[in-house]
């Protein structure tokens, strides 16, 4: 693809609305990260750093 | 050169009429485990490699250079310069004939890359540029100094690979068959298993909750980026899913390799996941020149804070790792300077162990995305496959677990006589893991060719990547790496 193609590509590409799969996607990655992460969080908390 | 066609590996041989024998995932390891074996030697008082050079903070030129071992200090510093360029051009040219690549031309362009790259290391390690103690500045007679450390250098050989991309493109063109960040820092990284593991034997309770401190930058890459990152793409900037997938990666997990992954596994067109690719390079060096001062200026009393921070901010492994060395050096000298001296090696390994968790799960993440692309959203008959995982998988990787194991059974496996050497062999393979960070920052530098890359018309990727980078992704890194990392602290020297 030569390069004006792409610039053009981009300003001009037709919008693609979310797909429910993406949505889902998003929401499962987002959700399961944060809970993950409180779990962790809490892991460190009780269990902390050995010297 | 276009930033575009060298920032990938894929891309980079492109030139080639055959695939390669080897990847250069795979003759990282090779030659990664090669000069870890050699440096072993050591242990059975055989000296293999211990001519390699390494430079010192100098005021007087001469004195600037010396030998990695006193075996060979007869060698003097030019000659182990030398010696380590031949070396290496050899090692490195036959690694180019397993690639494929045209040998003479690799050759050629290795010599300008290697003494173009170590002059600046050598110009960073001025005592103005590096002293860091007002001891030092009287040792080296210097009135004052940018404390750089001698890690600085690092700055300079980007710098310079910077003014060659943008003001002499031709002469980048002219090396870019030498111009391999990727390799060379893969290498660096199996080497820096060893380097590693003999810093975590002294202090394993500390090297493990490091280890496990580390799966909260998977989380965080993964599960949090990503999706915000692809959210930003699609829904404020209006990119398509083709575009947005690999973006995503791009951003939020590990540059390059991700950016690609993703986008083989959605079977997006290869241009997309390379102009990704190359602007993550360019973001990388910014970064690289900016993020290690502020951990410097902010997090010097949280050393292993920043050490994560680097790891997870800097989206490209050469980039990252290297900006975890220069981070280190940095608040190693300021905490000197406040009377505090942690052992060396900490904070990077901690960036490196960071960086190794996000890139074990590339492959498993491609493998998820091209599950949903190619069964829910593009659905075509070449379905994602389980084997893919394996095939993403950074190969270097099982380099760097076995010199860390190796390293580590060596230093408290081993009868006391044998593990005293470890240290000083491990040390000598470390010789060469700088240099190759050395190769990897000049390299970055020369792929950073910003006007091109703005000439291809990527604005509008730059703008999602400013703003999920800067408003999001290094503020995120930050608060995690704080919530995980804080109030642990690098052993005391001595």
């Amino acid at each position: 693809m030569s390069q004006p193609d792409i610039r053009t590509e981009l300003q001009r590409a037709a919008p693609e609305p979310l797909l429910p799969i993406e949505k889902k996607l998003i929401g499962f990655s987002l959700g399961s990260g944060l809970v993950l992460l409180v779990v962790l969080a809490l892991l460190n908390y009780f269990l902390p750093a050995t010297f | 050169m276009s930033a575009i066609e060298t920032a990938s590996p894929r891309a980079a041989w492109s030139a080639t009429e055959t695939p390669p024998r080897i990847s250069e995932d795979w003759l990282s390891v090779i030659i990664g485990l090669v000069i870890f074996v050699l440096a072993l030697a050591v242990l059975a008082n055989v000296d293999l490699i211990g001519w390699a050079v390494t430079t010192s903070v100098w005021s007087n030129l001469g004195q600037a250079l010396g030998t990695a071992s006193k075996t060979y200090a007869p060698l003097g510093g030019a000659g182990a310069l030398l010696a380590t360029y031949v070396a290496l051009l050899a090692v490195l040219s036959a690694a180019a004939m397993a690639l494929k690549a045209d040998v003479r031309k690799f050759a050629l362009a290795f010599t300008a890359v290697f003494w173009i790259a170590y002059a600046s290391w050598v110009v960073g390690s001025y005592a103005s540029f590096a002293a860091v103690t007002p001891a030092e500045l009287q040792r080296f007679g210097v009135a004052w100094s940018l404390r750089l450390t001698n890690e600085g250098g690092f700055i300079f050989a980007l710098l310079a690979g910077l003014i060659i991309a943008n003001v002499f493109p031709r002469f980048a063109e002219t090396i870019k068959e030498a111009v391999r960040p990727e390799l060379y820092i893969k290498i660096a990284i199996v080497i820096l298993g060893g380097f590693f593991a003999v810093t975590a034997a002294g202090k394993l309770n500390l090297a493990s909750s490091l280890l496990l401190r580390g799966v909260a930058a998977i989380i965080e890459a993964y599960l949090i980026y990503w999706a915000v990152v692809y959210f930003v793409a699609r829904k404020w900037f209006g990119f398509n899913r083709e575009w947005a997938a690999p973006l995503a990666s791009g951003i939020s997990i590990c540059g390059v390799s991700a950016a690609i992954a993703t986008g083989a596994a959605i079977r997006a067109r290869p241009i997309i996941p390379v102009l990704v690719s190359s602007l993550v390079v360019i973001f990388a060096v910014v970064e690289v020149l900016i993020l290690p001062f502020l951990a410097q200026t902010f997090l010097w009393q949280e050393p292993l804070v920043a050490g994560a921070w680097i790891g997870l901010a800097v989206k490209t492994d050469g980039a990252a790792v290297a900006g975890g060395g220069i981070t280190e050096s940095l608040i190693l000298a300021k905490s000197a300077a406040e009377g505090v001296t942690y052992q060396p090696g900490w904070i990077l390994g901690t960036t490196a162990t960071v960086k190794v968790f996000i890139d074990i799960f590339i492959g498993i993440w491609a493998f998820v995305l091209g599950y949903i692309w190619t069964n829910h959203i593009n659905v075509t008959s070449d379905k994602a496959k389980i084997v893919e995982i394996w095939q993403r998988f950074p190969k270097f990787i099982l380099g760097f677990v076995l010199t860390f194991l190796v390293g580590l059974y060596l230093a408290l496996g081993t009868p006391a006589d044998v593990a005293s050497k470890v240290p000083v062999a491990i040390g000598e393979a470390n010789t060469f893991r700088v240099i190759f960070f050395i190769l990897t920052f000049f390299s970055i530098g020369v792929l950073s060719n910003f006007k091109k890359l703005w000439q291809e018309g990527i604005g509008k990727l730059a703008a999602v990547y400013v703003i999920s980078l800067f408003g999001f992704v290094i503020w995120v890194g930050l608060i995690i790496s704080w919530l995980f990392f804080s109030g642990i602290k690098p052993p005391l020297a001595g």
